[in-house]
């Protein structure tokens, strides 16, 4: 299988989350990615409690309904603006990491970020105002 | 060093996971949308209460797009995790390890949210 | 105008538990680039001190080191530039350590032959100029002088060891874009595998670091591109 030499290093051994994650003197494509990945998995965990939560309907009006009330509280709307600013970012530069990654406006792809994250801003401010007021 | 290449590895997958990956995230920025605005913004308060949620799924058209939606950002969550397991630099066995138990996991969520979606929609009708 | 400058130095021999920083403090004025504060110090304060380093105009690609956390070819960053009282030097991350700030570049010499890039190309640039006498036309000569920068500012190359990484995969598209000697079917199926161009995740470091202006990352997106399209092309029956 191994058709190429291991970078392995005995010294410095490979940190997955540093290399990730520690955007300290890098660029804007590495905080791109580096929050893509943190917003995947943060909606990835979403989406298992999600399903269980959801769970809840089956055990009948009761539960379900003080969980509604629960989630009305404003420590939930908080957090649903946090779930809201993911799903956002992550779709949106998900669109940049599409379109780049099919060899579509590589060169251009600083500009479309920014595009997209007005775009998103927007979105964002929208969905907290209607989070709060509906 | 052209020998270098002699052992190629497998091919496999990869590219069409990835577009998969991209394929089903373009789909998800349509139905997570809509499912943003049929579940919470065109509701009052945000969250429908019981009775209007059995209301709601006894369409099947509803319970339809629901699980289309169900499949798709599931599918969409495990390639993610996938990608970020396989970033590790996996040995080969590893990697199958992991397409086996991400396989189990996506099974298992898509198959309770059908479970979930379609019990409701029977408590419903 | 002469300043002192203390250099944050990384410092590992073989057979050192671990490695540690040594910190130097050198005169510099507005000419006294990285590379010479580190000949100063080896020759006036630590001779153990080890480094790479040939031409000194960014031509050889030898000199590549971590630069208060950013990949530079030492030879062309001017220390009072930097603007920083302290000016910290590691070596390139992702290959492994030999000593100081010296790394193993076989395994990217050894991904770079692999490509099978062909070193000569067409020259696109001056297409006008007339070249002397006895010679049909310029010859150009890749960009790239490998001097692994992108592979160490790559965020995929610090977590699989065996990614093949920005320059070779910069060197397949070469190849398959001016296939010269063969048809780039080679390099294509070499980068289309979970250790290849699907494991690029765009941060773009590697375009950003190439001082070389080789633009590894537009490489792989070309390459992802070119594989899509086929495969898509297969998905209808429509073999090319």
């Amino acid at each position: 299988m191994q058709d190429v030499q291991s970078t392995q290093d005995t010294v410095r051994p490979k940190r997955p989350l540093l290399a990730w994650f520690d955007v300290r003197s890098r660029k804007l494509g590495s905080w791109a990615f580096a929050l893509n990945r943190l917003t995947g998995l943060g909606l990835v965990l979403y989406l298992f409690l999600h399903l269980v939560i959801l769970s809840l309907l089956l055990r009948g009006e009761a539960g379900w309904d003080a969980f509604i009330k629960l989630a009305r509280s404003p420590l939930f709307l908080l957090m649903d603006a946090v779930l809201i600013f993911g799903i956002i970012y992550h779709g949106l530069n998900g669109i940049r990491v599409g379109m780049v990654g099919l060899g579509y406006g590589v060169r251009a792809q600083r500009g479309l970020f920014w595009t997209l994250m007005v775009i998103g801003a927007a979105l964002l401010v929208a969905s907290i105002w209607l989070v709060f007021t509906i | 060093m052209q020998n270098a290449t002699a052992n190629q590895r497998e091919n496999g997958a990869a590219g069409g996971l990835w577009l998969l990956q991209v394929i089903s995230g373009a789909l998800l920025i349509a139905v997570l949308g809509l499912h943003m605005f049929a579940h919470h913004f065109v509701v009052e308060g945000g969250l429908r209460n019981y009775q209007d949620v059995l209301a709601y799924v006894a369409s099947p058209l509803i319970v339809a797009v629901e699980l289309v939606f169900l499949i798709v950002v599931t599918l969409h969550a495990i390639l993610g995790l996938r990608a970020i397991l396989f970033d590790l630099g996996l040995s080969a066995k590893a990697e199958k390890t992991v397409n086996i138990v991400l396989t189990v996991i996506g099974v298992g969520a898509a198959g309770y949210g059908i479970f979930l979606a379609l019990a409701l929609h029977a408590l419903a009708r | 105008m002469t300043k002192e400058i203390t250099f944050k130095v990384f410092r590992y021999k073989q057979g050192d538990p671990a490695p540690h920083y040594d910190r130097f403090t050198v005169p510099c004025d507005e000419n006294t680039t990285v590379l010479i504060a580190m000949q100063d110090i080896r020759r006036d304060q630590d001779p153990t001190l080890m480094l790479r380093h040939s031409c000194h105009h960014a031509s050889c690609g030898t000199c590549g080191m971590r630069i208060n956390g950013k990949e530079e070819l030492s030879c062309v960053v001017k220390v009072l530039d930097l603007g920083t009282p302290t000016v910290t030097v590691e070596p390139l991350e992702n290959l492994p350590l030999i000593s100081d700030l010296v790394v193993d570049m076989t395994g990217f010499y050894q991904r770079y032959t692999a490509a099978r890039m062909p070193y000569i190309r067409q020259s696109e640039f001056n297409p006008g100029a007339e070249p002397p006498e006895g010679i049909d036309r310029y010859t150009r000569y890749e960009n790239c002088i490998e001097c692994g920068l992108c592979l160490s500012a790559c965020p995929v190359a610090g977590s699989d060891a065996e990614y093949l990484g920005p320059a070779a995969m910069a060197a397949a598209w070469r190849a398959v874009e001016e296939p010269r000697n063969g048809d780039g079917k080679h390099a294509l199926n070499w980068v289309d595998n979970e250790h290849g161009c699907w494991r690029c995740h765009i941060a773009f470091e590697c375009s950003e670091v190439c001082p070389s202006n080789v633009d590894p990352a537009a490489g792989i997106m070309n390459l992802r591109r070119k594989l899509t399209g086929s495969s898509l092309l297969r998905l209808f029956g429509i073999k090319r």
